[in-house]
């Protein structure tokens, strides 16, 4: 079993019309045994922009902390937000600088940029970008996020629409994974705020 | 260098609360050949007076106005080879924040940790201050116009329009009469040569003085070729 | 060197400190050397599965599998690259980028880990402006960006795995390089990298011509990049070519050739009605929403009461 499947985790970040969500599910285990059911693995950047952290749940939380410092840095120095595209690169290198001793962790980064369009973008532990305009995936299911991702999506999906597709797409995912799963969350980011959506899923 | 941990700073408060090393280092840019900027609306031109102590020296292997990142320029006041050592610390810290970000340094961050780095040297040991002000011409993405100067000291201000070294008062003076709001470009070229004229020893031509612009254009910083000034020059007679 | 070293001056505390960091690699060295005891392994019956089917601990990072290639014509360079990325088997991204940014006039096809060609190109190409500007010179050399990138290769002897096909124009002409993740370097008419670099360079080796014309050097490199996207499964989907020429003009061509194009199949699917997600197909426990802090407020919407003095 690889380090990055230790913990679980099944994220997805989707990209809809003028409006972009990111979802993920709640599982933390160690190995074949659940901990958790309420485990925190997206968090809020900004009002844009999202950034969900899959892998090793103690890199998950020390990336998480690294990333609020360095924008909070940067938001106080430059005052100004930090722009979706920007904080990719932020952190592609911050997993780069650690290329030889790596943060066990495939981030999915959602937000919207200056001009409210999408910004979707994943990357590998080492900080490998790919860039979508349609959907990321990442996870210990990331083949059965990629079947539902690619069989749901269509463009121009408006928000509703585009919550319903990442529910599904992920619910039915991480029913055939063992490692992921216990309900899930899912942020809908739009130029006027975040819709924040709990799901109800299976409990084993 | 020495011992650092014995050898402390030269700049320490006078009983005044003066600190005559910097005041020593602005009686060197004040000395320095004039040079000064211009934000226009839709661009901002730096330019600066080149003459020699000898007839004999090659001008063109002197460079004074200096390109940073794609979008700002420097030019300065006071000692050559310190300015030197700014523009490559300028340039290295550009290059590392856009290595970080991939995205151009704002002009008022290369502002902000060229005065940090002046700043620095008021307060190490075994250091002098820069014999240096600085013009910082520039443009970001949102195409605003933007130049600052920047001290010895470290202080650094916005400036509309502004002048330092050799004659500044006056150019400064000059430039208040000719400096309007809804200034363009073309016309504050024209206008920056003009003031630089007014303290110019001899005639001007497109070598002895040397022009930076960035125009809202391309948002590129570009030196103007001795050709060029010498077009806006004989435009203005 | 003209900068200041004094140890009473630090760096620029903002500024990136540089270098690789190895703070986590004895944590990690710990974690990984740790077998994690599988619940199953206590299953004597599951144990002989145990080693062979687990699989390594270790894990992967993205690779560009990749084929790459560049030629040298009459009036220039020619470089080619395919656009798949995968990670193990899975395609990590279909339409990636490949040819990277050296300088006006150098460009650098990359192979290997992902991470590591874009990174090093990245670095390779700052440390060339920073040049061009501290030198006044308006134009990099080739030979200078290739002597930049294998020393940095070699510093790092081969664990930087970046496998490079280096071409561009300067006063001197054309120049095309390879250079291998160790740091040797070879200087050629026309090279092909990666794993599908067999199946490029027999295209290359059947059809290469001294002083072809422009129009077939780019034709060679698209029949040799489509050599490796239908016969090596590390590279795949699209064609991507850069002209880069004597006279200083580049043609990147982005995405020339599209012979894997799902976007038609995937219209001719007539997709059923259920998977149209209505609105309240998925059971909600919980919902809120958070409005955009600063949207709309402007102090017309705020009480303004002098302050007690």
């Amino acid at each position: 079993m690889s380090i990055l499947e230790y913990n679980g985790a099944a994220i997805i970040g989707m990209a809809g019309k003028d409006c972009v969500g990111i979802a993920s599910d709640n599982r933390l285990g160690i190995q074949y045994q659940t901990v958790a059911m309420d485990f925190k693995k997206i968090f809020k950047m900004n009002d844009r922009l999202f950034v969900g952290l899959a892998g090793l749940a103690t890199d998950v939380q020390t990336l998480d902390q690294l990333l609020r410092f360095r924008m909070s840095l940067y938001e106080l120095r430059e005052e100004r937000e930090m722009t979706p595209r920007v904080f990719t690169n932020l952190l592609s290198n911050m997993l780069y600088e650690k290329r030889f001793g790596p943060y066990f962790c495939e981030p999915i980064i959602a937000g919207l940029d200056e001009k409210g369009a999408p910004h979707l973008a994943t990357m590998d532990l080492i900080g490998a970008q790919a860039l979508a305009k349609d959907f990321v995936v990442a996870g210990t299911c990331e083949g059965n996020l990629y079947g539902m991702c690619e069989t749901l999506w269509k463009p121009d999906m408006d928000k509703e629409v585009l919550f319903e597709t990442l529910a599904q797409a992920l619910l039915a995912s991480v029913d055939r994974d063992a490692l992921s799963g216990w309900g899930g969350v899912v942020h809908i980011i739009t130029k006027e705020g975040v819709i924040s959506r709990e799901l109800k899923g299976r409990q084993d | 260098m020495g011992d650092s941990a014995y050898s402390f700073s030269l700049t320490t408060f006078s009983r005044t609360g003066k600190l005559l090393q910097i005041e020593y280092a602005l009686n060197a840019v004040a000395n320095g050949r004039t040079a000064l900027g211009i934000a226009a609306t839709d661009g901002v031109v730096i330019a600066t007076d080149k003459k020699f102590g000898s007839s004999l020296v090659d001008a063109s292997q002197v460079r004074k106005v200096e390109k940073i990142t794609d979008g700002s320029g420097f030019v300065y006041a006071g000692v050559g080879p310190d300015y030197r050592v700014l523009v490559r610390k300028a340039r290295k810290t550009a290059q590392a924040y856009f290595r970080e970000y991939r995205e151009t340094m704002p002009v008022g961050q290369l502002v902000k940790s060229t005065a940090s780095v002046m700043q620095e040297y008021t307060q190490s040991g075994g250091v002098r201050p820069f014999g240096v002000s600085l013009l910082v011409a520039g443009m970001d993405g949102d195409g605003v116009p933007r130049l600052f100067q920047v001290d010895p000291s470290g202080a650094y201000f916005g400036w509309k329009a502004t002048a330092i070294g050799k004659g500044y008062v006056n150019a400064n003076n000059f430039l208040e009469k000719r400096y309007q709001e809804d200034m363009e470009l073309e016309d504050a070229i024209h206008t920056a040569l003009l003031t630089l004229r007014e303290g110019f020893e001899g005639e001007m031509n497109g070598h002895n003085i040397e022009v930076g612009v960035v125009s809202k254009n391309d948002g590129k910083f570009r030196l103007l070729t001795p050709e060029q000034i010498q077009d806006y020059l004989d435009e203005a007679n | 060197m003209s900068e200041l070293t004094n140890p009473a001056i630090g760096a620029d505390p903002n500024a990136p400190s540089g270098g690789f960091s190895f703070d986590n690699v004895h944590r990690n060295a710990l974690l990984l050397q740790r077998q994690f005891p599988s619940p199953h392994s206590s299953d004597p019956n599951a144990s002989a599965n145990a080693n062979s089917g687990d699989r390594s601990i270790l894990p992967l990072a993205t690779k560009t599998g990749t084929t790459i290639v560049g030629v040298v014509y009459k009036d220039g360079i020619v470089l080619g690259a395919d656009t798949r990325s995968t990670n193990d088997t899975t395609v990590a991204d279909k339409n990636c980028e490949k040819i990277h940014y050296i300088a006006p006039n150098i460009y650098c096809c990359g192979a290997g880990t992902a991470a590591d060609t874009e990174k090093t190109t990245e670095l390779i190409s700052s440390q060339m402006e920073l040049l061009r500007l501290n030198t006044g010179d308006g134009q990099s050399r080739v030979v200078t960006a290739c002597t930049l990138l294998k020393r940095m290769l070699f510093r790092y002897q081969g664990y930087v795995s970046a496998a490079l096909v280096l071409g561009g124009c300067d006063l001197d002409g054309p120049h095309l390089y390879q250079i291998y993740p160790h740091g040797s370097t070879g200087k050629l008419p026309f090279t092909t990298m990666g794993s599908g670099s067999l199946a490029a360079m027999a295209i290359f080796e059947s059809d290469y011509r001294d002083d072809m014309d422009e129009v077939d050097a780019l034709r060679l490199v698209q029949r040799a990049i489509l050599a490796g996207i239908f016969n090596d499964l590390g590279s795949g989907s699209n064609v991507d070519t850069c002209v880069i020429r004597v006279d200083g003009t580049v043609t990147m061509g982005r995405n020339e050739i599209r012979p894997n194009e799902v976007g038609p199949l995937r219209d001719m699917v007539r997709r059923s009605d259920v998977l149209n997600m209505r609105e309240g197909t998925t059971a909600v426990l919980r919902s809120s929403f958070v409005g955009r802090s600063g949207v709309g407020v402007s102090m017309a919407d705020v009480t303004v009461t002098a302050m007690e003095t």
